[in-house]
């Protein structure tokens, strides 16, 4: 890891009306192309039981707060082969979506349940009770929340054995590029975790391709 | 994604709610008729608007004369439009033609259906006529052109040339084409179609008026048992089946 | 009476027109000749198209001529030569009726002004007849711009439209709805109150109640002032006058009334926007959607201008069901071009903003009709077609679900690219532009279709309209494929190619060409090396352009290209460096200091990534090139930057910093 001159965890403005724009910011990580890996845990008490997990973003538009991508998951129990789901998340810019979910079965207990398990979420937390964060100021704080949520399987049958009943709570750091999440779904193991690190790294050198729909 | 966890369903048994129909006895049925108030003037305006529209001039004058009802419209105007109906209805069609041609040389120049239903029975009565050479030469300069502009024209030419593959047209599968009730078709349309560039409205107020009495009655039939009206010449109210 | 014994027979043109020149037949003939001719031509296209060939058209103005200037006449003479003037005017009317060719023909013969002299005629059948052809003229596009901008002429239309006669205030209305187009004749109009004539006609018969609609759109079509005028305090009459006739008996009077309140609306956000007449309105035109004639035809335009670029109006017509009803009309119509057009324009609206209206719209049958219809007669047709397409394809759910994978919509779409339309053919391309991104590897539905070579010669066009969108789809076909892609993709392309484009003279071809080049180089490094060759000539054409550009977007993908590059070898790295620390001309400035004090966020992230990859701790000669930076004052440039107003700058400018700072340890 490069040293670091100045400290980038110092607290940023989190509350406060700065005139203009309050939206999460854009990050070149998080833009289309990008791809991350690492792991998903089955179940919150078997550390152990995991499958390994790549995610590629393939669409962003972040005046709709929306973002798309697929999710691969290699070694799951039951299939032979790698099972890949198409996901489209909402980005929690206080604008299009706040921090309530309001539906796919999520009350705001849930939601509050699930996002303060982020370490970065407890300095949103008691404004986010008062509104769900709709007056927050998102534009300079590092870390992005999202909801994604998977549509359908792209190279499998729904019959795979596997559900995409649920959604992910998804907590991305525009400093370093890693994506944590947790699944949620009533009908499932609760809190199965998602780790993920950006695979643009200085080993090979950053790269950024891009692609733009007419 | 996830594996599936134990999934707890719970049942809801559907219990079927019972239903009655409301009944609605002769002599409330009356009583909430006779509360609703019909002006005379209205049921008068209706009756000329029909007379009007169906083109009964003779019978609109004696009507405005007797019930003081003024029409809606210049009574001379009916005159012209009941004269291409009746060409029409006559086989007169080119004569038709040419008076709606006289009447407004817009109505038939926009409105590609109405000529070509024309055209069509120009041809049904040359065939009829048995004016076979005829027939077929009017079919190929007059008609065949508004086919290539119009698939569903092309079709319906393709039915009226069939005529003329059958010696005996009256067990032919397209003989309808040559029945009473074609002209009157085509009438009607001619009549409309003169009606509303005199913005006037092409169909009379009350039949559509005894559609949505029946329409009402259906939606009634579900929801009570009342005195009903089954016989419209008469509008006698009966009793209701307990 | 007017049948004659020939007249069971089709007409001999020939004879007739013999008859209408001849100057020795009784004037009583020559009647009877007019008169047939107009029942012949009346609603027959085919007949008037023969007549015009034959001359008819002079002939028939030439007699319109005479009889008029023989005025004057008494008893049954004077009742003869009205009917000559009826008879010909009618006949003159018709030619003009829905045929351009035919209008040609009637203003060429000098019908126009003898028609305006009709209007004031005594006789009240012969200034109907006359104003009743002149409206048919300004029905179409031929007929003369009336200038409204001279004092006479406006008091003439005013007098035209103060008219007892229903077909003359009908012709004042038709001359407004053809001929007002400017901001400056639209406030002409409005200052000479023509508005409170028109809206008093709305209360008149049909024909004026539409021409009056027709005519009130025209006048307030993207004019702001003219509309804040109709929607003012004593005016709010009349636009419940309009509200009221959406609900009208006459379906083209509907289409008409929703036409001008659509127009109302689109001058302004503040205008008609409570929910109630919004959904009216989409309902109104839903259900004209389905009327057989010229008013179903004409629908789907004005639901076009009513959604267009509107979202809010968009989700409203797909909560309205609009999608099926639009689709229906492909199932029952068979390929009337009109309809078509319209029923993809609409549609295509429709699906250029909201994912639920794309998902509804290809889960319906429609995509079966686009085969037949990108091979459509109508140039329109093919246009609308593809426009859908691209709409409907700019959805990367569907994308990825691979919906448009399919040859029978791919083998017509690529055959477009040659259309002998220009529009089409850029339609073509934007849609094609869309659907290679399928998130394949190796695009192999695209490649086997031969795309790949059509969008080379395409990207050489004159057009450059054609080359920015061929150039672009061929950066979507090169994004995240296989090596092996890339490489057939440059070597059709070949690098002198892309060179030159990346120094278009036009801006938008310069930034698709760069944006192509920056996804060709990123992968292995084994791709950066194909691209840029030894000789580096490549880079320096990159660095050449943004020395010389002003544009954002331009400088952007220049430099996300260089680095791209810069995340290469030694050489690549050394390469880039020489075009970042380059000083064009006079300038004081190296581009690498400009571009990381633009204003353009996006542009300083771009730079920052880009000095990362150049100082990567892994890399050999990363010293070497530290120390360089570090002369070039990039040091203090970054520490200026950790507190960048851009987070994603912040960031990575400490990131850089970090970088940087490990080996200028060693330099101090």
């Amino acid at each position: 890891m490069p040293v670091r001159v100045v400290d980038t965890s110092s607290p940023s403005q989190v509350s406060g009306t700065t005139a203009g724009n309050t939206l999460p910011p854009p990050c070149t990580l998080l833009s289309v192309g990008q791809s991350f890996s690492g792991t998903q845990n089955v179940s919150s008490l078997q550390k152990d039981e995991a499958w390994r997990v790549n995610v590629r973003i393939k669409g962003c538009d972040l005046d709709h707060g929306y973002l798309c991508g697929t999710m691969e998951a290699l070694n799951v129990p039951m299939a032979d082969t790698p099972v890949v789901t198409f996901w489209e998340g909402e980005i929690v810019d206080t604008k299009n979506y706040t921090f309530f979910t309001g539906k796919w079965g999520a009350t705001a207990e849930d939601d509050i349940k699930h996002w303060t398990k982020f370490p970065s979420f407890p300095p949103l937390l008691s404004q986010v009770e008062v509104d769900g964060g709709k007056s927050l100021d998102l534009s300079n704080y590092p870390y992005i929340f999202m909801r994604w949520k998977e549509q359908y399987f792209v190279n499998v049958g729904p019959d795979c054995g596997l559900t995409i009943a649920g959604f992910y709570y998804v907590c991305f750091s525009c400093n370093d590029g890693s994506i944590n999440g947790f699944y949620y779904d009533p009908n499932s193991s609760p809190f199965q975790k998602l780790e993920l690190k950006s695979n643009n790294d200085e080993k090979s050198g950053f790269r950024f391709s891009t692609y733009e729909l007419q | 994604m996830s594996l599936f966890g134990i999934v707890i369903r719970q049942l809801v048994g559907n219990q079927a709610m019972a239903t009655s129909k409301k009944v609605i006895t002769r002599a409330d049925w009356e009583k909430k008729l006779n509360d609703v108030k019909v002006k005379k003037e209205d049921m008068n305006k209706l009756v000329m608007n029909f007379l009007v529209t169906e083109g009964f001039v003779e019978a609109a004058e004696k009507f405005r004369f007797e019930s003081g009802t003024e029409p809606d419209i210049d009574l001379a105007t009916i005159t012209d439009r009941m004269e291409v109906k009746k060409a029409v209805q006559s086989g007169n069609v080119e004569d038709a033609i040419e008076k709606v041609n006289d009447l407004n040389p817009e109505i038939l120049d926009t409105n590609p259906q109405l000529f070509f239903h024309l055209q069509q029975q120009r041809l049904i009565e040359l065939i009829r006529n048995g004016k076979v050479e005829e027939a077929l030469e009017f079919a190929q300069e007059e008609l065949a052109p508004r086919g290539e502009e119009n698939q569903g024209f092309l079709e319906e030419l393709e039915r009226t040339v069939a005529l003329l593959a059958f010696e005996d047209v009256t067990n032919c599968p397209v003989g309808e084409l040559l029945d009473i009730s074609q002209r009157l078709k085509t009438a009607s349309e001619v009549n409309a179609a003169i009606l509303t560039s005199q913005s006037h409205e092409k169909d009379p107020k009350l039949p559509s008026l005894l559609k949505m009495l029946i329409w009402v009655q259906n939606q009634l039939d579900e929801k009570a048992t009342y005195p009903r009206i089954t016989d419209f010449s008469t509008a006698a109210l009966e009793d209701p089946a307990t | 009476m007017p049948t004659s014994a020939t007249s069971n027979h089709p007409g001999r043109p020939e004879g007739l027109i013999g008859r209408l020149n001849s100057a020795n037949i009784p004037y009583e003939a020559k009647l009877k000749s007019l008169r047939d001719l107009k029942n012949q031509i009346i609603g027959n296209r085919t007949k008037k198209i023969a007549y015009l060939k034959l001359g008819a058209v002079p002939s028939v103005v030439s007699i319109l001529s005479s009889a008029a200037s023989a005025q004057g006449c008494i008893g049954d003479s004077r009742e003869f030569h009205d009917s000559v003037l009826i008879q010909s005017a009618a006949a003159i009317g018709s030619f003009a009726c829905g045929l351009d060719a035919g209008v040609k023909a009637v203003l060429d013969a000098g019908a126009f002004p003898l028609l305006l002299t009709l209007i004031s005629h005594l006789n009240e059948k012969v200034a109907d007849a006359g104003a009743r052809s002149l409206k048919l003229i300004y029905q179409s596009k031929l007929a003369p711009k009336y200038d409204f901008l001279q004092e006479k002429n406006m008091e003439f239309l005013l007098s035209l439209l103060n008219s007892k006669n229903e077909n003359v205030t009908s012709l004042g209305a038709s001359i407004i709805t053809h001929s007002c187009q400017s901001t400056l004749e639209q406030l002409a109009l409005s200052e000479a109150g023509i508005i409170k004539r028109l809206v008093s006609l709305l209360g008149g018969s049909i024909s004026q109640k539409d021409a009056s609609l027709e005519s009130l759109a025209a006048v307030i079509k993207g004019n702001p002032e003219v509309a804040s005028k109709f929607m003012g305090p004593e005016s709010g009459r009349a636009l419940n006058l309009v509200i009221e006739l959406i609900k009208d008996k006459h379906p083209r009077t509907r289409l008409l009334a929703c036409m001008c309140l659509i127009s109302i609306r689109n001058t302004s956000t503040s205008y008609l926007q409570d929910s109630g007449i919004k959904s009216t309105l989409v309902l109104v035109l839903l259900e004209l959607l389905g009327d057989p004639g010229q008013v179903g035809d004409e629908a789907p335009f004005v639901l076009s201008s009513l959604i267009t670029e509107k979202e809010d109006m968009q989700k409203i017509a797909f909560d309205a069901n609009v999608i099926d009803n639009l689709c229906e009309n492909l199932n029952s119509v068979s390929f009337q071009a009109k309809r078509l057009q319209g029923t993809f324009l609409a549609l295509g609206d429709l699906c250029s903003e909201l994912e639920c209206c794309r998902d509804r719209v290809l889960d319906s049958k429609v995509l079966n009709f686009i085969t037949e219809a990108l091979v459509h007669d109508s140039a329109e047709v093919r246009a609308a077609t593809c426009i859908f397409l691209k709409n409907a394809s700019r959805s990367v759910k569907n994308l990825s679900a691979g919906k448009f994978m399919n040859e029978a919509i791919a083998v017509p779409l690529v055959q477009r690219l040659w259309d002998s339309s220009t529009p089409v053919q850029v339609a073509a391309l934007g849609a094609l532009c869309n659907m290679v991104v399928d998130f394949t590897a190796d695009k192999s539905l695209f490649m086997k279709c031969g795309i790949l070579r059509h969008l080379v010669v395409l990207s050489k066009s004159m057009e450059s309209a054609i080359r920015v969108s061929a150039v672009w789809a061929l950066k979507n076909l090169a994004f995240h494929v296989s090596s092996r892609c890339k490489e057939e993709i440059l070597s059709e392309l070949t690098s002198a190619t892309l060179a030159s484009l990346i120094s278009d003279p036009e801006a938008s071809v310069q930034e698709q060409a760069l944006s192509l080049t920056r996804n060709l180089v990123d992968g292995t490094l084994n791709s950066v090396n194909y691209v840029i060759g030894e000789d580096g000539d490549l880079v320096h054409a990159i660095g050449k352009q943004l020395q010389s550009t002003s544009k954002a977007e331009v400088l952007i993908q220049g430099m996300y290209t260089l680095s791209n590059v810069a995340s290469g070898n030694e050489l690549h790295k050394k390469a880039v460096m020489t075009q970042l620390l380059t000083r064009a001309g006079n300038d004081s400035e190296t581009l690498m200091i400009k571009s990381l004090q633009s204003s353009d966020s996006r542009l300083r992230t771009a730079t920052v990534w880009t000095l990362i990859n150049l100082t990567l701790p892994n890399s050999p000669d990363t010293s070497t090139r530290v120390t360089e930076l570090w002369s070039a004052g990039i040091v203090s440039q970054l520490k200026n930057m950790v507190n960048d107003p851009c987070l994603d700058v912040k960031l990575r400018a400490r990131m850089a910093l970090g970088q940087l700072m490990m080996f200028g340890d060693a330099l101090t």
